[in-house]
């Protein structure tokens, strides 16, 4: 018999993401791994089939605690301004108190991991999402227009404005760091740009 | 919260066995084992870990198994 340690388990899942994070996906190792957590490897090998495993299922764990993060108080039925409001707010308190997650994600995105990265996850949260985007549209709050071309109005800029804060300058190399007074002005304008 | 769950079933091994060609000797022994439930082999990993699932193989016999095919094996602690 032994014993899960759930401690032990989100200990494993954080030292995970820390690696994948500062090492790259290439250099991450079950080994590297057991010895960052001060645990055996046959430990981590009893909780993980084998790496590809454990990367994806700490991913899909992660994906839905993101997805869930990002539709809490928010109903796909509410208007457009006070929707996208809702999601900026909960997609920007996101981004601040996981500030890892970003950068985690987007290593899978451009690994082999992609397919099973996107496939299947999230589906609840992509149906909400889709969901509010239909009904803005039914309702003549927005142009109907194609998803991408949406997403890319409706939550890029957010994203952009988190990689200029996060790099701590902006394209010229002036400083930069992210306020309120910036974050909801360039609401402001997405929702000038999208509103009928 | 810690919860005590029985892993006696989940037999761990470091072998060097960490190519296809390798491999495939794994498929043929254990396959179609009738005591094995699934198996995997981690050929990514330093320790070419070897993990079988079995309620009734003492480690062992799959140790010498595989030792008499020229390979090590031995169990992952």
């Amino acid at each position: 018999m032994r014993l899960r340690d759930q401690d032990k388990v989100q200990l494993v899942k954080q030292k995970a993401i820390e690696l994948i994070v500062n090492d790259g996906l290439e250099g991450f190792s079950m080994n590297k791994l057991a010895r960052v957590c001060k645990i055996s490897v046959a430990t981590l090998y009893i909780y993980y089939k084998d790496r590809d495993d454990l990367i994806i299922k700490i991913t899909a764990e992660e994906l839905k605690l993101m997805g869930d993060a990002i539709v809490k108080d928010f109903d796909p039925g509410m208007s457009f301004e006070q929707g996208l409001r809702k999601q900026w707010q909960n997609r920007y308190r996101y981004i601040v108190e996981n500030p890892q997650m970003n950068i985690f994600f987007e290593q899978l995105r451009s690994s082999s991991y992609q397919e099973e990265y996107l496939s299947g996850y999230m589906a609840d949260f992509k149906a909400i999402m889709g969901k509010f985007m239909h009904n803005v549209i039914e309702r003549g709050e927005i142009d109907a227009m194609p998803f991408e071309v949406y997403w890319s109005i409706a939550f890029a800029p957010l994203y952009n404005l988190v990689r200029f804060h996060n790099e701590g300058k902006s394209l010229d190399g002036r400083p930069f760091k992210m306020t309120d007074e910036v974050l909801w002005k360039t609401f402001d304008l997405v929702v000038k740009a999208l509103k009928k | 919260m810690d919860t005590i769950e029985n892993f006696n079933h989940i037999l761990l091994f470091k072998t060097n066995i960490c190519c296809d060609n390798d491999k495939q000797l794994l498929h043929n022994l254990l396959d179609n084992h009738p005591h094995i439930q699934c198996w995997n082999i981690d050929m990514e990993d330093s320790d070419c870990v070897l993990r079988i699932i079995s309620y009734t193989l003492p480690r062992e016999q799959i140790i010498e198994m595989i030792n008499h095919h020229g390979y090590q094996c031995c169990e992952l602690t």
